[in-house]
């Protein structure tokens, strides 16, 4: 198997290069003298589909001791990986039994639309153990208050079903998850795709999840700071052929991005900055720096590649099928009425449970 | 700004030529370059997207029967005059929207329960043509090589293939576009829309089957002509087309903003799941 797909990569390799001489590969070195193609009014064209989706992710994990391994610890990875992608591919069980009755959970079928990529992240020909560069150890510089933050959000999320306002974003779609949309735009387990178009005085990055496009402001100034964004406020500036993207004003909605691979914590006023510079026909060399005193004790940095990906996006329609949200709390509801009517059961009351039945069998307005 | 045939831009002579052998030149002696020119911000002035056929103003959306008129519903009368309907002529070439008889009854149920059965209430995706009139800005970025159609409302967005990309593969709210030039006027084929989305907030619709074909021709620096007809055999008798004019948002503010409306619905929607519903 192991061998069989060494030989599979290495005739591809060797396909590629054949087709294309001249360019460079997908995780190579990059060529100092790349000229990248340009818009009508000759800045860089960062235009087309590009996706993030990769097994490098924000944190180093402590498997690593280093930001950049040799190439074979990469083959490791992605053996594994692969070999857990055919698993998640395999047809669901037709004859698959029901899930036992008041069993701890229905299980999973199979996980077909995963899209976490399959290779390492090879930047400028380095594999790379983690986005992070700074700090040196791979690790958000978390402070005790942001430590302390995220420890009571995480409890809260598992514990606290009363409101919609107070789950995650992922489960409202109120803004795609894990800080996807960004900025910094992160990969999460799937939907990694973005559309960049570009106009002199705005750059438009479309988000796959959930189809949210962020207006990059060219030569402006940021908005008042009431006006906050779910992807925050964006303005831009060419510094040569590099993209600088400043972003403020952060919806309070969307400061904890938590994703299974990688949790983040925004304030409002946090500041990010974005540079996208082309340094292969199909690589965008993708640096972000985080400052947000409050939560982090220094800034912290990434550089990722965002990797030409075959289109279109499709629709990622979150909001109008969600069944998730209703699902949670109303499951919270039910599990408080069967708990009230128990312990009433226990007191040998009659108990009046009309408020609880209308309560748990109201249909939901959106079906 | 488009400069060239979508025939070229298939073939990616992307090079810098200054006209295509399409282009036609206008009336007005403005360059085709100028007039091939979509981007900006714009915005309807219209009452579409209440009807888009012609209509009196009204005391509400939401009406029930009263003793002597239709009164308001309960549901939105705390709106008073903030809820009702302003008047709007028709934007229907043909007048009126040529229903079968079975989906005129549908369209006629849509606009009793208006309240319940709108997409627009719980900030779904509007579907095209209904995200060009409603009352929130468009904007287009438009190159040699991609074009987008950002909407206000909802964060919809529509990425238009200006290379044919065949049959969807799948139905969506906001369909698939595939945008090319005829002369000075864009067209847009939009098609796989999964047909729940409606027309305005008076239940008009149409199935899943129904394409739109859009038309977006500049008439002169602030104005685009915009048409869409509606082909749909399993609700109407015939094709129609709306008509109206986009007007440009010019001046410091002439921004989208931002209208994410999803949390702005989650108590219609989810407010019964509370711990402690509100009183």
């Amino acid at each position: 198997m192991r061998s069989a797909m060494k030989f599979m990569i290495g005739a591809s390799f060797a396909a590629l290069a054949l087709a294309g001489p001249a360019a460079a590969e997908i995780g190579e070195k990059w060529d100092p003298n790349y000229e990248p193609p340009r818009m009508a009014d000759g800045t860089p064209s960062m235009q087309g589909i590009w996706t993030s989706a990769s097994l490098t992710v924000l944190e180093r994990g402590d498997q690593f001791n280093a930001l950049v391994v040799p190439e074979a610890v990469a083959v490791a990875v992605e053996t594994g990986a692969m070999a857990m992608k055919n698993s998640d591919n395999k047809p669901t069980d037709p004859d698959a039994p029901a899930p036992e009755a008041g069993g701890a959970g229905v299980g999973g079928y199979n996980t077909f639309w995963m899209d976490y990529g399959t290779k390492v992240a090879r930047i400028n020909g380095e594999v790379r153990t983690s986005w992070l560069v700074e700090p040196e150890n791979g690790k958000l510089p978390w402070s005790e208050d942001g430590k302390n933050l995220l420890a009571n959000l995480r409890k809260s999320f598992g514990e606290n079903m009363d409101d919609p306002e107070i789950r995650s974003s992922g489960e409202r779609c109120t803004v795609g998850f894990g800080s996807t949309g960004g900025p910094p735009m992160l990969n999460v387990l799937y939907n990694n795709n973005y559309q960049i178009v570009q106009e002199s005085d705005t750059v438009a990055i479309v988000v796959e999840m959930n189809h949210n496009t962020r207006l990059v402001r060219m030569n402006d100034e940021h908005r008042p700071a009431n006006m906050a964004g779910w992807l925050g406020d964006s303005v831009g500036k060419w510094e040569g052929d590099t993209l600088v993207v400043h972003s403020t004003n952060f919806h309070p909605g969307n400061a904890y991005r938590g994703a299974i691979r990688h949790r983040i914590y925004l304030t409002d006023d946090a500041e990010v900055v974005e540079r996208f510079t082309r340094v292969s026909a199909e690589e965008i060399f993708y640096e972000f720096a985080v400052t947000d005193p409050e939560i982090y004790d220094q800034t912290w940095k990434g550089e990722m590649t965002l990797i030409a990906a075959e289109g279109p996006i499709y629709e990622y329609a979150c909001h109008e099928g969600n069944y998730s949200l209703p699902g949670i709390l109303g499951g919270a509801r039910k599990e408080e009425a069967d708990a009230a009517a128990a312990a009433a059961a226990v007191d040998t009351v009659t108990s009046d449970s009309s408020t609880t039945k209308r309560t748990v069998t109201r249909t939901y307005v959106n079906k | 700004m488009i400069r060239l045939t979508v025939a070229a831009m298939a073939f990616g002579l992307l090079t810098a030529c200054a006209t295509a052998p399409m282009d036609a030149g206008s009336d007005d002696g403005s360059t085709a370059s100028v007039d091939r020119d979509l981007s900006g911000v714009w915005k309807v002035m219209n009452r579409a997207n209440y009807d888009l056929e012609a209509h009196p103003a009204r005391h509400a959306m939401q009406l029930v029967k009263g003793p002597y008129t239709p009164l308001p519903d309960k549901r939105v009368v705390a709106l008073g005059a903030v809820g009702a309907v302003p008047a709007g002529e028709s934007v229907v070439r043909e007048g009126s929207i040529p229903y079968t008889a079975e989906a005129l009854v549908q369209r006629d149920e849509n606009r009793a329960n208006w309240i319940d059965r709108d997409p627009e209430v719980k900030c779904y995706q509007p579907g095209v043509p209904r995200a060009t009139y409603m009352d929130f800005p468009l904007k287009i970025i438009q190159n040699d090589d991609a074009m987008l159609i950002v909407y206000e409302y909802a964060n919809t967005m529509r990425n238009i293939n200006l290379v044919d990309p065949g049959e969807a593969p799948i139905d969506s709210w906001m369909g698939q576009s595939y945008g090319y030039w005829d002369g000075n006027t864009f067209v847009v084929e939009v098609t796989a829309q999964n047909g729940r989305a409606w027309f305005d907030r008076s239940g008009n619709h149409m199935s899943a089957m129904g394409t739109v074909t859009e038309r977006y021709t500049r008439i002169d620096s602030d104005h685009i002509r915009y048409e869409a007809t509606i082909q749909d055999e399993e609700t109407f008798t015939e094709p129609w087309t709306v008509e109206m004019t986009l007007y440009r948002l010019v001046g410091e503010d002439a921004q989208l903003q931002e209208f994410n409306c999803i949390e702005f619905v989650e108590e219609l929607l989810y407010g019964h799941l509370r711990k402690e519903p509100l009183k």
